[in-house]
């Protein structure tokens, strides 16, 4: 019993850590400006196109997503011969953290070729599909993965029509999780800001988060970017909640080793499946290709690779530094949760669940812009700003952190937490018998956390300097004077990065994460 | 002396009452129709089940509010003893607060002929097995009430005769006193100093 | 304990003391290792035998709301790097005091008296085009309106350019721009947050014409050996943006300060910026690549600080109703 009282006070330390982030930050911009947020906004024609906006892409984006995940999902799962399936998860896993700059660019490489027009709403889609998508993919091909074997050998023996197996085993497995999934892709596509940016076409195009950084950029019109800001809270925060309320955070199964009797799939079905499989790992492709095929046209002569080097080293470094503490915050965060998960406290759990991973929902140019303020009149900001960085980075991995390591962890909770309580395990004893268990879902989730912080770039803006610049930052640089060809090459380099980090991680995997 | 004193638990919006003695040292068999509670016992004298009303006591101190970290109990579950990640010697090696009897642990796998199956995972062993590997540890633990939920269900004739002794002898050896749910009738015979009958 | 905070002391009294003689917000790109940053900073620090810091925020404006948040607290002795635009409101805010720097050295042209700002680069805003792609540019801005060639510029919200287009639209057109904007929008490629990501759409063909600066040649000329890139030449005539410094309210080092205005209105600065900024020198008789005499040089229109300052709010509202697709 002793041991467990550290875990605890980690625990709830950990989300009054987050929360302060918030806290504080909203606190700079409130405490800044001698009146409150602007209501009156509330009834201008503007502030509603925006939000009907912000709803409908986030609405289209998230939808789309998941609807066209599902197919793909049931491919992977059955044709499980399909050539290249690891790689295929690697891939997706790419798309979903590959940073927004290097997205655009491939993008935008590719609309030239095509002559077709990428911005406007059909943009904003297709490159929110692009980024989410792989991910839904890959948590339904898990959770299709996690339907007990016993259950396709009792359908084998009930002689269960396609129809029948899709209405009795597959969806109840998937309806919990469509509805999370769908939740958490509104939430990102919701809070969009740099493909929203790039690729809108115009002022029709604006979305809250969008509205908040005109609000603050020319104006500094703190009254009407708080506003905005706690609208945008309450509607992704209130959605999100209802969103972790309704899905479940469902159980995969007891582990089994076996999947003899996962049918198959034959015939014309087969088929389709397989060419779209084809389709997707193309559609995946295209972008980076495009990249590539630029840079390959480019001249290079007045680049050093050299003065990469130093970015690059302190990218990854403060990546690592966010991915370890991130992964320390989110693990003890989730020790008091669980604990309320196995008590049936449903209500607390789910409020201390939205508290965890609010971060997702608080807009990232408040709280980056608050924090800033909070902090410029408080400290040395240009000495000590890379703290920040890395503190606000870690906040924002957060949330992934323990949205993929919490259902693992119930898991264990649910497959042998009675047991351990009976056999009194307790402190280190416990850690080691749970580390196998968990062990890689850890590592997939590091995996994806550093190299979510790596791509990170909108905080560095406010807080960066010239001595430590960040590889992301380096490309904004020479984007922004006239240096196109070294962008796309940095791009080039911090995609490859990313790219070579998850492939480690996959390589050192049980097939499990 | 285990008491149970109008033990008053709710279940799927019914009640169900327990009122009984077991001396320290006794073996009681608790029988009864599926659904009439006998889990349901067991859970809450663990710490699992919170009750509405009564007391659980043993040697005149209340259970009631410890937790189940703290009960003096050594629980076999109907399913899910194994951690299926650990190997058999590990798994048996649990639940001892200082070092595990390595000696008596080897001794009681020999009788219940599972002594060849100590490096290997759960998974690979049968039902039978996995129930015997269970049981050892289950009554090789220091806690001296012992809670056994159908403790012989997967076993054949022949294993079962043999695992019924030990456990009598091993629980009279070491002074436990063991609640036992069994639908056996040879079970109790075997075993049990005395029965319960649970009733709806 | 006791030895613990004798070192912890000790450090911070050294971050303390460390401080420039000379502390200068500016822009992001103005100090890349490939901008004017590095080498003014090693000329200067080599006339005034002192230690300079430039210290750098995302842009113009932020440099303004940078100083806006510190208040009194701030560590600047130098602003550089807003534009004239935001002079006004600048000056209004009480965040500048006056230079006392002498103007007589700078361009007739630029006609420039203010007692608190001196400029040190400008440029003219113009529509960019491949000229290997298009033979005939429009030379108006209503040619240009009017036609279906595809356009990249700018959100005035959040640009500098984009807010230039703005001003340029509104004196062009006057009372009738919401039609303007309405019929720009029908060839609109798309609207950017910035100058850069504009530029790089289109020069990865993403358009006809991107606005950028009448400079924006010279730039490819020198560094690439690219010739085709051209700035289109309207005969209303076109917005210029005047990049300028100025000496904070709070600044403790008034002489240096004054002493740095100086020096970026010298032939020794004049020469390294427009090379390394792309943008027009102030003062006459600077050696420049041959190219920058190829440059268009058009009529200068526009609206005075004064006039953007309060105009500003409402000619945003006209645009973002009127500029939709």
């Amino acid at each position: 019993m002793k041991k467990r009282v550290p875990m605890r006070v980690a625990g709830w330390s950990s989300l009054f850590l987050i929360v302060l982030i918030t806290v504080l930050a909203f606190q700079g911009l409130i405490g800044f400006s001698e009146s409150g947020p602007d209501w009156a906004l509330l009834n201008d024609s503007y502030f509603h196109s925006i939000l009907v906006f912000s709803l409908k892409q986030a609405l289209l984006s998230a939808l789309l997503s998941v609807v066209l995940a599902w197919p793909i999902a049931r491919t992977l799962y059955y044709l499980p011969n399909v050539p290249a399936l690891n790689s295929f998860l690697s891939l997706c896993l790419l798309c979903f953290v590959m940073p927004t700059l290097v997205l655009i660019t491939g993008l935008v490489v590719l609309a030239g070729q095509a002559e077709w027009s990428l911005y406007g709403l059909n943009g904003i889609l297709l490159a929110h599909i692009y980024l989410n998508m792989p991910f839904a993919i890959r948590v339904f091909y898990q959770q299709l993965k996690g339907i007990p074997d016993s259950s396709w050998k009792l359908s084998a023996q009930l002689k269960l029509s396609h129809w029948q197996r899709l209405r009795i085993i597959e969806w109840p497995s998937l309806r919990g999780t469509s509805l999370m999934l769908f939740g958490f892709i509104f939430v990102l596509c919701f809070n969009s800001f740099a493909i929203v940016l790039a690729l809108g076409g115009g002022p029709q195009s604006t979305t809250l988060e969008v509205a908040i950084y005109q609000a603050l950029k020319y104006d500094f019109n703190i009254p009407e970017a708080l506003m905005l800001a706690w609208v945008q809270l309450l509607i992704a925060g209130g959605l999100f909640l209802m969103v972790s309320r309704m899905g479940s955070a469902n159980w995969l199964s007891v582990d089994t080793a076996s999947d003899e009797w996962t049918p198959q799939a034959k015939g014309w079905r087969s088929w389709l499946m397989k060419s779209s499989y084809y389709l997707v790992w193309l559609v995946l492709l295209l972008p980076i290709l495009a990249l590539l095929f630029g840079l390959i046209q480019g001249d290079f002569s007045r680049m050093s690779l050299a003065s990469l080097i130093k970015p690059t080293l302190i990218t990854v470094s403060l990546g690592l530094f966010s991915a370890v503490i991130g992964m320390a915050l989110a693990y003890a965060m989730l020790n008091p949760i669980r604990q309320m998960n196995s008590l049936g406290q449903t209500r607390r759990r789910v409020f201390f669940e939205w508290l965890a991973t609010h971060a997702l929902v608080a807009p990232a140019m408040v709280v980056s812009v608050g924090l800033f303020i909070f902090l410029l009149q408080r400290i040395d900001i240009d000495r000590w700003g890379i703290v920040f960085v890395a503190i606000l980075n870690t906040s924002i991995v957060v949330p992934f952190a323990v949205q993929k390591l919490k259902p693992r962890l119930y898991q264990f909770d649910a497959q042998y937490g009675d047991l351990s309580r009976s056999l009194k395990l307790q402190g280190w004893v416990l850690w080691k018998i749970e580390w196998p268990f968990i062990k890689s879902a850890f590592f997939s989730t590091f995996a994806l956390i550093l190299v979510l912080s790596m791509g990170d770039v909108a905080i560095f803006s406010i807080f960066g300097s010239k001595e430590w610049t960040t590889l992301p930052w380096l490309i904004y640089e020479y984007a922004g004077t006239y240096r196109m060809v070294e962008a796309s090459l940095a791009s080039m380099l911090l995609l490859a990065l990313c790219a070579l980090i998850l492939w480690l991680f996959e390589k050192a995997q049980t097939p499990h994460a | 002396m285990l008491k149970i004193s109008q033990l008053i638990i709710e279940r799927d919006g019914k009640q169900l009452s327990y009122d009984f003695r077991l001396e320290e040292g006794k073996i009681l068999a608790i029988q009864g129709l599926s659904g009439v509670g006998k889990t349901t016992l067991l859970s809450a004298i663990a710490g699992f089940v919170e009750s509405i009303e009564g007391l659980i006591s043993w040697q005149g101190d209340s259970l009631n509010s410890l937790p189940v970290e703290q009960r003096p109990v050594s629980y076999l579950f109907q399913e899910h003893n194994l951690f299926e990640h650990l190997s058999v010697i590990e798994n048996l090696s649990l639940g001892f607060s200082g070092v595990a009897p390595k000696a008596q642990i080897v001794e009681a796998t020999v009788v219940l002929q599972v002594a060849d199956q100590l490096e290997k995972r759960p998974r690979e062993l049968s039902g039978g097995q996995r129930q015997r590997v269970a049981l050892i540890r289950t009554l090789l633990r220091p806690e001296p009430l012992v809670l056994l939920d159908e403790p012989f269900a997967e076993l054949d004739p022949k294993t079962r005769a043999i695992a019924t002794e030990w456990v009598r002898d091993t629980a009279k050896l070491l002074g436990k006193t063991v609640l036992m749910v069994t639908h056996q009738s040879e079970d109790v015979d075997r075993v049990a100093d005395e029965s319960l009958v649970l009733e709806c | 304990m006791k030895n613990l905070l004798v070192a912890v002391s000790a450090l911070l009294l050294s971050v303390a003391t460390y401080a420039a003689d000379l502390t200068v917000y500016t822009y992001d790109s103005f100090v890349s290792d490939w901008g004017p940053g590095p080498k003014l900073e090693k000329a200067f620090e080599t006339q005034c035998q002192c230690d300079l810091e430039f210290i750098a925020s995302e842009d113009g404006v932020s440099i303004l709301n940078r100083l806006r948040i510190e208040k009194d607290n701030t560590k600047a002795d130098v602003l550089l790097g807003i534009d004239d635009a935001l002079i006004e409101v600048t000056r209004k805010e009480g965040l500048v005091q006056s230079h006392e720097v002498s103007l007589d050295g700078l361009k007739k042209e630029l006609n420039w008296k203010d007692s608190d700002f001196v400029p040190f680069d400008y440029g003219y805003f113009s529509f960019v085009y491949d000229s290997s792609k298009i033979a005939k540019p429009p030379t108006s801005l209503k040619e240009l309106i009017e036609s279906d060639a595809s356009v990249i510029y700018q959100d005035p919200r959040t640009s500098t350019p984009g807010q230039g287009l703005m001003l340029w639209v509104k004196k062009v057109y006057g009372d009738e721009s919401p039609a303007a904007w309405s019929q720009l929008a029908q060839h609109t490629v798309t609207v950017t947050k910035g100058w850069w990501e504009a530029y790089s759409m289109f020069l990865e063909g993403g358009a006809d014409y991107v606005l950028s600066y009448n400079t924006s040649p010279a730039y490819h000329v020198v560094t690439e050996s690219k010739t085709q890139y051209r700035a289109a030449l309207f005969e209303e005539g076109h917005v210029a943006q005047v990049e300028v410094a100025a000496i904070t309210r709070t600044s403790s080092n008034r002489v240096l300060a004054q002493q740095f205005l100086e020096f970026l209105i010298s032939k020794d600065a004049q020469a390294i910026i427009p090379t390394t900024n792309w943008m027009l020198p102030v003062i006459d008789g600077v050696d420049l690549p041959p190219v920058f005499s190829e440059l268009i040089m058009p009529k200068r229109i526009g609206f005075t600080p004064d006039e953007v300052a309060v105009q500003r709010k409402e000619w945003l509202k006209e645009w973002r109703s009127t500029a939709a697709r």
